[in-house]
């Protein structure tokens, strides 16, 4: 089929390069970019969805008073969260009464408006109970709802997409190495195993379109770091599919975990201005 | 605030128009600057610096800050005890953000801003937070008049997104229709007749340039030499026939499966279709047109009678696309955007009169009148979207 015929005339005056772009690499975005934007939109809308459902039965774990259970649950449960923090800036309020630390607040854990899983994890974890959580457990529930149709709602702006991955390893680097994100339960491998897996997504939808622009050095290197870090990880993998507690890793992988993330995120970073969306 | 322009009918009037206006700009930005320097300490007024903005255990200072809009440059310096992060905020969005600050540290960071009022964060969650005020400028008018294809990218890829769900949709929907006609369940396929058609029609204007298709999927029997007798007449017309004129759902399995059979391989061609920003344009007029054209005045389904639902179908589709847009119309020519907003809400207004408490009634009891009058709606919506060609032809 003959798409074009179909077009009025005169329509056609794009001003495709008017874009100032700095740098010699810089490239122009092309419509190449459409396809792993719509893959990316439905890879995430996948994950909010299924947090969506596997929250429900965190929370149901909750609210039964099932301590065990909530704690099997919980680390599970967040993966599909992780995984879209690639664009955690497109709902920055939700970012915050969902996964932020006790840090962010002025007085810590006892603060009344530290909520969602960080303060469901520090119940269940350092209290042993649920004592208390249902209110917190029944606002995680309508936050993630609250994302999932928020998601299905908004068009990603590309630059966001594009530059999320660099973003999210950034963060991993700079704060999540250190443990900082579940202090309570030690899951934090978890997390990153999530983390990667979102960024990675990223990489590979874009793979085709940087394939065309001639980074085949660019684009082994960066799949050499992504086989890296999941090599460590699977060292730590358990039987059932999850990962051992954090106090395990040792400090050599923390090291080379700590360099190969740095070196991600240095790379990814230089995405946006091959993709011409600098 | 600067005064307004003339909408550019032209490329070349709308550059010529850009550029006068420009230099009038660039002269009252610069007045303004010069006023802005005046009232406040150096350092913090000119365009090519950077506004410092220090971060305390509390609070930003300054905590309100203005800036000319376009490409901006903040130094944020840590004077707290903890590391931070700053962000500019657009509602809920992140506009930019520094992570990770150290205590006693600065970094910078620059951001491409539209004029508007943002806040920015200020450390700790529970600190207030600070408020930035872009104000108008010849850079930020420059940078939001200028569309390339990186602007489409987002509607582009979002419809491409539409697209799949809708012909996933498709595809489950006449499954269940096939599954009801094989069940002989009269009463459950006329329901799920009209649901099957829904998904199917709000893609219709992209399934219209898939002929071959179409030509399967929803032929009606006025164009066939045999009519209801061609073997041509195949698709949800077919069924329509035995289902609400012959009321039988005898000898239409045959049929219903072919239709599954089409509708996978849509499904499977939208997934495919490689999407530009000129289809994305030209789409929604099209469709509009050929509803105000012919369908609303003699309509399609002949046996069902339940043309509203499909218009309304039809509608959503040419509204998701026109919303999409929106985000590359809107900085370009505001008052264009507000015409199509305005005439994409008359024609749900029209809509919605016409549906009753039990949904859209039979087409059967829509008079000449109130066709004619639907008709004008959606034919003032096709008009004010032939004009969108114009918005991208300034640059």
């Amino acid at each position: 089929m003959n798409f074009t015929r179909h077009l009025r005339a005169g329509a056609l005056a794009f001003a495709l390069s008017t874009t100032a772009l700095t740098g010699a690499m810089a490239q122009d975005a092309s419509l190449d970019l459409v396809e792993p934007l719509a893959q990316y939109k439905i890879y995430v809308a996948e994950n909010t969805a299924e947090l969506v459902k596997d929250t429900e039965a965190f929370v149901k774990a909750i609210k039964d008073g099932d301590v065990e259970k909530a704690k099997e649950l919980f680390a599970p449960t967040r993966t599909s969260y992780e995984a879209v923090e690639p664009i955690a800036e497109l709902f920055s309020d939700l970012d915050v009464s969902i996964d932020a630390r006790a840090d962010d607040y002025e007085k810590g854990e006892e603060d009344p408006t530290f909520t969602g899983f960080h303060r469901l994890e520090y119940g269940l974890w350092e209290e042993g109970s649920t004592e208390g959580l249902d209110e917190y457990a029944d606002q995680l529930m309508e936050d993630v709802k609250e994302l999932n149709s928020r998601i299905n709602e908004l068009t990603f702006p590309p630059e966001t997409v594009v530059g999320g991955a660099a973003a999210l390893m950034e963060e991993v680097a700079a704060t999540k190495i250190s443990g900082e994100e579940d202090r309570y339960s030690r899951t934090d491998l978890w997390d990153f195993k999530a983390n990667f897996d979102g960024a990675y997504k990223i990489f590979d939808l874009l793979k085709p379109v940087l394939e065309e622009k001639d980074s085949e050095e660019f684009l082994k290197t960066v799949q050499g770091n992504f086989d890296d870090v999941y090599e460590v990880l699977e060292e730590y993998e358990t039987d059932e599919g999850g990962y051992v507690s954090y106090t395990k890793l040792s400090d050599e992988d923390r090291n080379l975990l700590s360099t190969k993330v740095n070196t991600l995120a240095e790379d990814l970073s230089t995405l946006r201005g091959k993709l011409g969306l600098g | 605030m600067p005064a307004p322009e003339p909408q550019p009918k032209t490329p070349r009037s709308g550059l010529m128009t850009l550029a006068i206006a420009g230099a009038a700009l660039l002269a009252i930005a610069g007045g303004a600057a010069f006023y802005y320097a005046s009232q406040h300490a150096a350092g913090q007024a000119d365009t090519t610096d950077q506004f410092r903005v220090a971060v305390s255990a509390t609070a930003c200072e300054p905590n309100e800050i203005t800036v000319p809009g376009g490409k901006r440059s903040f130094e944020i310096v840590n004077t707290s005890e903890r590391p931070i992060e700053w962000e500019i905020l657009d509602g809920v969005m992140v506009v930019a953000e520094r992570e990770n600050i150290a205590p006693g540290f600065k970094q910078t960071l620059t951001a491409q801003l539209r004029p508007g009022d943002y806040e920015i964060t200020c450390g700790l969650l529970s600190n207030p937070r600070g408020i930035l005020h872009v104000t108008e400028s010849e850079e930020a008018r420059t940078a939001a008049s200028t569309v390339g294809l990186r602007n489409f990218l987002g509607p582009l890829s979002e419809y491409k997104v539409y697209l799949v769900q809708q012909g996933m949709a498709a595809v489950a929907a006449s499954e269940e229709l096939a599954a009801a006609i094989k069940a002989g369940n009269l009463p459950k396929a006329q329901e799920l007749w009209v649901a099957a058609r829904l998904p199917y029609k709000r893609v219709e204007p992209v399934a219209y340039r898939l002929s071959d298709l179409e030509n399967a999927i929803d032929p009606v029997a006025d164009y066939l030499e045999k009519r209801e007798a061609d073997p041509a007449f195949t698709g949800f017309h077919r069924l329509e026939y035995g289902l609400f004129l012959q009321e039988t759902t005898e000898g239409l399995a045959p049929v219903a499966d072919e239709l599954v059979a089409d509708m996978s391989e849509l499904k499977s061609r939208l997934g495919k279709l490689k999407l530009d920003p000129a289809l994305l344009m030209a789409i929604p007029g099209d469709m509009a047109r050929q509803l105000s054209d012919g369908k609303i005045k003699a309509g399609e389904d002949h046996y069902a009678h339940t043309d509203l639902d499909d218009f309304a179908a039809n509608f959503e589709g040419i509204a998701k696309i026109t919303r999409l847009l929106q985000v590359v119309v809107e900085p370009v020519d505001p008052a264009l955007e507000k015409e199509i907003e305005t005439k994409l809400t008359a024609v749900e207004t029209k809509l919605s009169e016409l549906s009753g408490p039990e949904g859209y009634p039979s087409y059967e009891s829509v008079d000449e009148a109130e066709r004619a009058s639907l008709s004008k709606a959606f034919q003032e919506l096709a008009d004010v979207l032939d004009r969108l060609d114009q918005v991208i032809g300034v640059s």
